[in-house]
């Protein structure tokens, strides 16, 4: 009896040290990023450049969506998430996770994030309202649910009467093409690819423009990291910063970046021409000043998205800082 | 208050148990050894303590019981926290929670880069020497860089002179602080604007706010102001760098050489490039970081590591409060909010499960406008069109009518039947039950049915007849060993996404589980009792029926009980990947707007739905075949 008691007395007391365990000092960056996702500092990725900045070792994950990153990152096993959307950064930071955005990573037009609707439904902009009632392929809490809002109201449908199916880009323009559903909302170049196959975007890319729809893809820090490491967070940043300038300025090494990204060349050339790398002078005066974009996409975003556990916070300010800007 | 009162009774209840077992210990017979199963009988009790325990360990880890008792601790703790996350840059630099000086970790590490560089300079086969040498002599320079930061002389009087008074201020603070009068009262209009402000903010755990952060007690108050504070000494102090005119004559050199180096370069000497880039960087970090010497910060580490002393003397009761009632994590301050860190934020309190449990389970609400379980009225028309082939109204002799001059279309026998076989008529109507959870059931119900129903008779004939076992073996044996949801993309694509592909998914895992099951029952029948039957002249049948049947039935009946765990793990997993409704949907989407109450419910719910089966399970094996496990 006294041993089975000091067995659980022992290991209760472990359970409550083991779990506030937190590792000291970095000995290595750990950033996440996205696969199907042709960013210019993917070059300074493979030629370890992160490593040599940063005086310490990088280690590289590939996620599927923005929400598993901000899940790596509440569980401590990411410091900085790469191109993370916007829609799953707003979920975080009104699930109060302690992340903060250092920087814009992308700003990329429907070229990236797109909603196809499928040949065979006979869909298009002008009888758009025939999708209520119909299944609908969405990755949910992704910038594709942004999308997929945002092109809905534009057309004048009403999304909460289509049957929305959660679904990664991936199964999403496969369930296009079997004609599971008649529109799928997707990122990523292989996927939109191969939704086009059979299907046709919903709104072109210039129309979203017009109509004001943009995906914005952020760079989130860990509180934690940002609090310890704030040269690192600025290295970081300006060494994107060089990649994105040496893109803009048409000398990235394209091949190297397309096998980075598991892309071929002309994919990736056709998605990245769609992106656009804003300078941190930019960024400061258009973006991420209070009233400038980034700021307006975070409040619609945050109260899109809000739910009655996780409202949407009042001043999205608070979760941006410009100071690691180069 | 309920858990409150909930944890009482835990506890009573263990207490009750555990005097209760052992007074069973002293009235009862003590002639069982050790080994003998009789030992392990009875003891209600202890399931009691079990599920007590279980209860407690939720309880307590997900600091409900923290929140019943003191619900004002959180929102102190919040305090605590911005505190300490004010004070993490700074502390950050000293061995306070470190091994070394942050100093000195950078210095060492840059030491390192630097002999790295020099050695891989050297080494290069595609550099000239000229370049080489230009590398090592910019690589020395920045090594020789980094005394004129260290050197206690070259420190210029004015930083010294700014880190004495950040000095000062934290001094400062660590006087007022514990004293009653700290934080100075604020103006009545302040005042007032902060109770106004108060009165707004809803209580830790309340929809919407995880912990509260504008200070609600008078320590609260203190550690707010004095979080305010640091962070704002330790915003200047990041602002200071030690640049001295020493430093900067060297750096400067250093930078223009670089420069120099550049400019020289031509467009197609990357590699070239690619060093001197690399070394400015290195130079750059040098020049960016916090370096002084040894022993400049003593003083004002000595004056952080003293306001920690006293800041922690201040938290008294918190510190307690969050050491005992806050497990494996705490309450950690990010900006202007605070949140749960630890099982605080994964595993949600009992009394917020079961609120928002309830709130899913309301029809009108449910998950994405789909109820957790109810029912909706069917008229019973659809399910005779369900059952009914069309085919019946085709086959019959006429043809369909033809709309006449008048416009209008009078319906003859054939099209009157053809309305009864695709249900297009008006019946009663009758409830069936709808909702996520039911079409979870239904799902692993069909597909656990038709596995039976296919796989049962299939597995016997496999046990008795050489040819089926031959022909169907290879078949099973190739994708029974196969995790069945590496079949789940494939059927996705070929049976789409709605229930059929689903229900296809796990007919495919309880098929196989079955066979398996009834054709080892089958092969297992004992031979002599087959003789009996064929002496006594039973038909073929009869022995089928009669013998080999029953014989199987405890293997077919436990093959189901595995099947039933088998489908629900792969239903789940099916539903995560292509889902409209369903439990494993709820779960999936829970999960993507980080709405861990739910997670919980829904892991929950699969696990009673899990039990359900078996106990069913487990009464109709005891009824069926009374006889299994008695010899």
């Amino acid at each position: 009896m006294k041993k089975i008691i000091s067995v659980i007395l022992g290991a209760f007391i472990a359970l409550n040290f083991s779990l506030s365990v937190v590792n000291a000092a970095a000995k290595e960056v750990r950033i996440a990023f996205f696969l199907e996702w042709a960013t210019p500092n993917q070059e300074d990725k493979v030629k370890k450049a992160f490593d040599k900045a940063f005086g310490i070792p990088v280690k590289w994950t590939n996620f599927a969506t923005g929400g598993e990153m901000t899940e790596a990152m509440l569980s401590g096993d990411i410091d900085i998430s790469y191109s993370q959307g916007l829609t799953p950064f707003v979920n975080a930071v009104n699930a109060k996770a302690p992340i903060i955005l250092v920087d814009i990573a992308v700003l990329y037009g429907m070229g990236g994030t797109t909603c196809v609707v499928s040949n065979s439904s006979r869909i298009t902009k002008a009888n758009a309202s025939d999708l209520e009632g119909r299944k609908v392929a969405v990755p949910l809490g992704t910038m594709a649910d942004y999308v997929f809002k945002e092109t809905m109201r534009v057309v004048g449908a009403d999304p909460s009467k289509m049957k929305v199916i959660d679904m990664n880009p991936e199964d999403g323009s496969a369930a296009l093409v079997n004609g599971d559903v008649d529109m799928a909302c997707l990122f990523g170049g292989t996927s939109i690819k191969k939704a086009e196959e059979a299907g046709k975007k919903m709104l072109t890319v210039k129309e979203a423009k017009d109509a004001g729809i943009a995906g914005i893809d952020i760079t989130s820090v860990t509180n934690k990291f940002l609090r310890e490491n704030p040269g690192m967070v600025r290295t970081f940043v300006e060494v994107t910063h060089e990649a994105n300038a040496r893109f803009n300025s048409g000398r990235s090494n394209m091949s190297v970046i397309a096998k980075d990204a598991a892309m071929d060349l002309a994919g990736t050339k056709n998605q990245m021409g769609g992106f656009e790398f804003p300078d941190a002078d930019t960024m400061r005066s258009k973006y991420m000043n209070r009233g400038g974009i980034l700021m307006n996409y975070l409040s619609v975003m945050g109260n899109m998205f809000a739910t009655s556990e996780n409202p949407a916070l009042n001043d999205y300010s608070q979760v941006v800082t410009t100071r690691f800007l180069p | 208050m309920i858990t409150r009162i909930f944890t009482l009774l835990i506890i009573v209840a263990v207490i009750g148990a555990i005097l209760y077992g052992r007074r069973l210990i002293k009235t009862e017979k003590n002639d069982a050894v050790f080994g003998n199963p009789e030992r392990a009988k009875g003891g209600t009790h202890w399931v009691i303590v079990g599920s007590c325990f279980l209860m407690f360990s939720w309880l307590y880890y997900s600091w409900d019981i923290a929140k019943s008792l003191y619900p004002d601790s959180a929102n102190e703790l919040c305090q605590v926290a911005k505190v300490n996350e004010s004070l993490l840059s700074l502390k950050y630099l000293f061995p306070i929670e470190e091994r070394q000086h942050k100093s000195t970790a950078i210095i060492k590490r840059e030491n390192i880069n630097i002999k790295k560089y020099i050695v891989e300079i050297q080494n290069s086969p595609d550099l000239e020497n000229q370049d080489k040498e230009i590398f090592i002599s910019l690589l020395n320079k920045t090594q020789l860089m980094i005394p004129t930061l260290t050197e206690e002389k070259y420190l210029e009087t004015d930083i010294k002179h700014v880190i004495n008074g950040l000095t000062n201020r934290i001094k400062q603070l660590t006087v007022s602080f514990p004293k009653d009068s700290y934080p100075p009262a604020l103006s009545e209009e302040e005042e007032n604007k902060r109770i106004e402000a108060l009165k707004k903010q809803k209580g830790w755990g309340a929809t919407g706010m995880e912990v509260p952060p504008l200070p609600e007690t008078k320590t609260g108050l203190k550690f707010h102001k004095a979080a305010e504070e640091l962070n704002s000494i330790s915003d200047e102090f990041f602002e200071i760098r030690n640049h001295n005119t020493e430093y900067l004559r060297h750096s400067q050199e250093i930078f223009a050489e670089i420069k120099e180096y550049k400019n020289g370069l031509d467009d197609d000497q990357e590699l070239e490039k690619t060093y001197i880039k690399e070394i400015k960087k290195l130079v750059r970090r040098i020049d960016y970081a916090s370096i002084f010497p040894p022993n400049a910060l003593d003083e004002m580490e000595e004056s952080i590591r003293d306001f920690d002393v006293v800041q922690k003397e201040e938290q008294g009761a918190i510190r307690i409060k969050d050491v005992l009632l806050f497990p494996g994590g705490t309450i950690v301050n990010s900006g202007p909010t605070c949140a749960e860190d630890g099982p605080g934020r994964w595993l949600p309190k009992p009394s917020d499960t079961f609120r928002i449990f309830g709130e899913l389970l309301r029809p009108s609400v449910g998950f994405k406008m789909i109820p957790m379980i109810w029912y909706e009225m069917m008229d019973v028309s659809k399910i005779v069109g369900f059952f009914l082939p069309d085919w019946i109204a085709d086959i019959l002799p006429g043809k369909y009518p033809v709309h006449n001059s008048a416009g209008k279309v009078e319906p003859n026998f054939k099209s009157k039947v053809l309305d009864i076989v695709t249900g297009e008529f008006k019946a009663f109507k009758i409830p069936v039950p709808t909702g996520h959870i039911w079409d979870s059931f239904l799902r692993v119900f069909l597909g656990l049915s038709l596995g039976i129903i296919f796989g049962i008779p299939l597995g016997i004939f496999m046990g008795l007849n050489r040819f089926a076992k031959g022909f169907f073996d290879p078949l099973v044996e190739l994708y029974r060993p196969v995790p069945p949801l590496a079949w789940a993309p494939l059927i996705i694509t070929v049976f789409g996404i709605d229930n059929v592909g689903k229900v296809f998914l796990l007919f495919m895992v309880s098929f196989s589980i079955m066979i398996i099951s009834a054709r080892a029952g089958a092969s297992g029948t004992q031979l002599s009792k087959i003789h009996a039957a064929h002496s006594l002249g039973a038909s073929r049948w009869q022995i089928l029926r009669h013998v080999i049947f029953p014989n199987s039935l405890p293997e077919i009946l436990t093959g189901i009980r595995v099947a039933v765990g088998m489908c629900w793990g792969t239903l789940v997993a099916a539903e995560f990947l292509a889902g409209t409704t369903g439990i494993g949907f709820v779960e999936n989407v829970a999960r993507k707007y980080m709405q861990y109450e739910v997670i919980w419910i829904t892991i929950f719910v699969m696990g009673m739905l899990g039990l359900l089966f078996d106990i069913t399970l487990r009464k109709i094996i005891n009824k069926t075949i009374p006889w299994h496990g008695k010899g």
